[in-house]
């Protein structure tokens, strides 16, 4: 952890001030929610890496989604992640989001999470555990750092893709494009 | 370096500042003194220049016009409301005294209501609306507080309360103010928006409330915003009532000197921290009370002790 | 329990009542008789409706309909947790025609019940006033509770055939 090098800060205070300042809005899809808790309370206490739980969007870096997605939830996942502020980074929590885990063939769960929003980073597991949670902060402190968590800029790049995507699932939006007319190319 | 009628160009540089920098570092004080509290570790203090930080570098969604001048109007009224109070010896602008700082205090809330009312969301709106329930509760009792005051001192200059302070000894040990005094302290936390009074801002409830459509640097300067509101509020308890600068005389020796201004902010500061060090254990343990609950008990005990005690200063002169 | 049995047996045609634990009886009933039995044993004080489910008989090529119902009260008394009964009751219906009666005019809490079994087994309810979806956002072909519903196949049409991003750029650049 670097947060105490003087250097750093003033050499790059955006880059800095995004790793050690991590709004939380978590996303209680499913089981993964019970994990939250523990972390942010005492027993693991996650305010001493600056990452806190925020009340809305408009106010969050950070966007976890803990649990499987259903068709219905997703309209709200993609709502809320177009709703935060740039930069913004995404993690999937347990095994549903990356590909279904065991809802794999359920008639309800879309499979694969990154298909309809960017994210950039992954925590493997059926739970869990709420140390993993710090292993992928440290991770997602590592990609800030090398400038690698970069999926807002592939969604504002790609959002033509992302959006035929969810317009395949649904049919039709009832809202229309976040950018509009700002194709790659 | 003096402009005109004795206005000090240093002192309305400094003065803000100085309040801004008092007010971020009892933010992050807050937040470790809550988290030792609840046996955790905590957050470095630091952490809200860490949180501005990154909330300037993060883009900020607009909603219109009224949006953008709402907080800033909201941030200059805090601003000139921190210059007419006296920071230790400081006091740049002492025309008006109370009177000014009581409508300029309506500033600040009223930008808040502005730009959440432009956001257009319904969590914002119930928070404006709770905020200035919140206002019409605690502004009764602190009319009467401020009138006790101005009355026993029969003057209506912040500073010259202050100074008069300093010989007489402190208002809060002195008998016929000490039913005021405890008046201001129980109706603070309800100036300062902390619990048991946090019906403003509940994240629970109504997603932060009024803050809830801010992002990038509306939210850090709404983040300031808060900061700058801490320090008006304890800092006009310590002027009335704890004899602001004032310490026993210490500072008699070296009046009118450079030190006794550094001193003077000293002792203010370290005054300022013990009255907000025991709001935060009010705030720690007590849980939030309901609009209507907190309104009723705003009208009944602290309003009460406050009518007492303008009756006892009226009564002694 | 053995008195309410007779009393059933003696008042209803072509039902069958077995007691399958203490407290717990399920009775099995032709379907038209489904309403006077609800309302019989409402006024019995079976005032609460627990639960509307649905079981796919396919072999039989009928839909089975539960419907449990219990008690926690009698004269004003409120019995103990050993003494709280349930009736189960059971009936049958085609499977082709999947129509039934609705029994919001007993039970006014079956509106939810029977709005997810026409969303989940589309089980058509005559009378209700709002059939329409309540948790799925999509359409299903066969509704997806039913047992000739291949999940496997569906989620290879619909989820599985939505690409990458990679391979939809690839796609439309070439």
């Amino acid at each position: 952890m670097d947060r105490n090098q003087l250097k750093k800060w003033f050499k790059s205070p955006a880059k800095m001030g995004h790793k050690y300042s991590l709004h939380v809005i978590y996303f209680c899809t499913g089981c993964g929610i019970i994990e939250i808790p523990p972390s942010i309370t005492t027993r693991w206490d996650a305010e001493r890496f600056g990452i806190i739980p925020v009340a809305t969007p408009r106010q969050a870096n950070l966007f976890l989604i803990t649990g499987y997605v259903s068709v219905k939830t997703l309209k709200p996942i993609i709502r809320t992640y177009e709703q935060m502020p740039d930069p913004k980074f995404t993690v999937g929590f347990g095994s549903c989001p990356i590909n279904g885990g065991m809802y794999w063939d359920s008639y309800n769960t879309i499979k694969h999470l990154d298909k309809y929003i960017p994210i950039d980073g992954w925590i493997a597991g059926c739970m869990p555990r709420p140390e993993a949670i710090f292993i992928a902060v440290t991770h997602l402190w590592t990609l800030i750092d090398k400038e690698m968590a970069d999926g807002y800029k592939k969604y504002r790049e790609n959002y033509k893709y992302y959006r035929a995507n969810q317009e395949q699932l649904y049919g039709k939006l009832e809202w229309p494009p976040l950018f509009a007319g700002k194709d790659k190319k | 370096m003096s402009i005109s009628n004795g206005v000090n160009i240093w002192e309305i540089i400094l003065s803000p500042l100085i309040a801004l920098i008092i007010g971020i570092f009892f933010l992050g004080l807050a937040r470790k003194i809550i988290a030792r509290i609840h046996w955790r570790y905590g957050p470095p203090i630091t952490q809200p220049v860490i949180d501005i930080i990154r909330m300037f570098s993060q883009k900020g969604i607009s909603h219109g016009f009224i949006f953008d001048i709402g907080i800033i109007l909201s941030l200059t009224g805090s601003f000139i409301v921190i210059l007419f109070l006296p920071l230790g010896k400081m006091c740049p602008l002492s025309s008006g005294g109370l009177l000014a700082i009581l409508y300029l205090m309506l500033l600040a809330p009223l930008g808040i209501a502005l730009s959440s009312g432009e956001a257009a969301n319904p969590n914002s709106s119930i928070g404006i609306s709770r905020k200035f329930l919140l206002a019409l509760g605690y502004e009764v009792p602190l009319l009467l507080i401020l009138l006790a005051v101005m009355t026993h001192y029969n003057t209506i200059s912040l500073i010259e309360i202050v100074r008069i302070q300093s010989t007489t000894g402190w208002s809060f040990g002195s008998l016929p103010l000490l039913l005021s005094g405890i008046a201001y302290f129980l109706i603070l936390p309800a100036i300062l928006g902390i619990r048991p009074f946090e019906v403003v801002g509940a994240a629970q409830e109504i997603s932060s409330g009024p803050n809830a459509e801010f992002g990038g640097k509306f939210l850090a300067f709404s983040t300031i915003q808060h900061a700058l509101h801490e320090f008006i509020g304890i800092s006009l308890f310590v002027n009335l009532f704890l004899g602001g600068w004032g310490l026993f005389g210490i500072l008699e020796p070296i009046t009118n000197t450079v030190w006794s201004v550094i001193f003077g902010i000293i002792i203010f500061f370290i005054k300022m921290l013990i009255v907000f060090i025991v709001e935060l254990f009010i705030n720690a343990v007590f849980p939030r009370f309901r609009i209507e609950q907190a309104v009723r008990y705003l009208w009944k005990w602290p309003t009460l002790f406050a009518f007492i005690g303008l009756i006892v200063v009226v009564v002694v002169k | 329990m053995k008195s309410l049995k007779k009393k059933l047996e003696s008042s209803f045609d072509n039902i069958r009542v077995d007691i399958t634990k203490d407290n717990r009886l399920t009775i099995t009933i032709k379907k038209d008789g489904i309403i006077s039995i609800l309302s019989f044993l409402k006024k019995l004080g079976y005032e609460h409706l627990a639960l509307i489910s649905c079981v796919d008989w396919i072999e039989e090529n009928e839909f089975e309909l539960v419907y449990i119902l219990s008690a926690y009260m009698e004269n004003d008394k409120e019995y103990t947790e050993k003494e709280k009964r349930s009736i189960i009751i059971k009936t049958r219906i085609s499977r082709e025609k999947a129509e039934f009666m609705t029994i919001i005019n007993i039970f006014e809490n079956a509106e939810p019940y029977e709005r997810e079994l026409h969303e989940l087994f589309g089980i058509n309810f005559e009378g209700h006033p709002r059939l329409t979806p309540l948790f799925l956002e999509r359409e299903y072909e066969i509704p997806p509770f039913r047992k000739d519903f291949d999940t496997r196949k569906y989620v290879k049409d619909v989820f599985d055939k939505i690409p990458t991003i990679e391979e939809r750029e690839k796609n439309e650049n070439h």
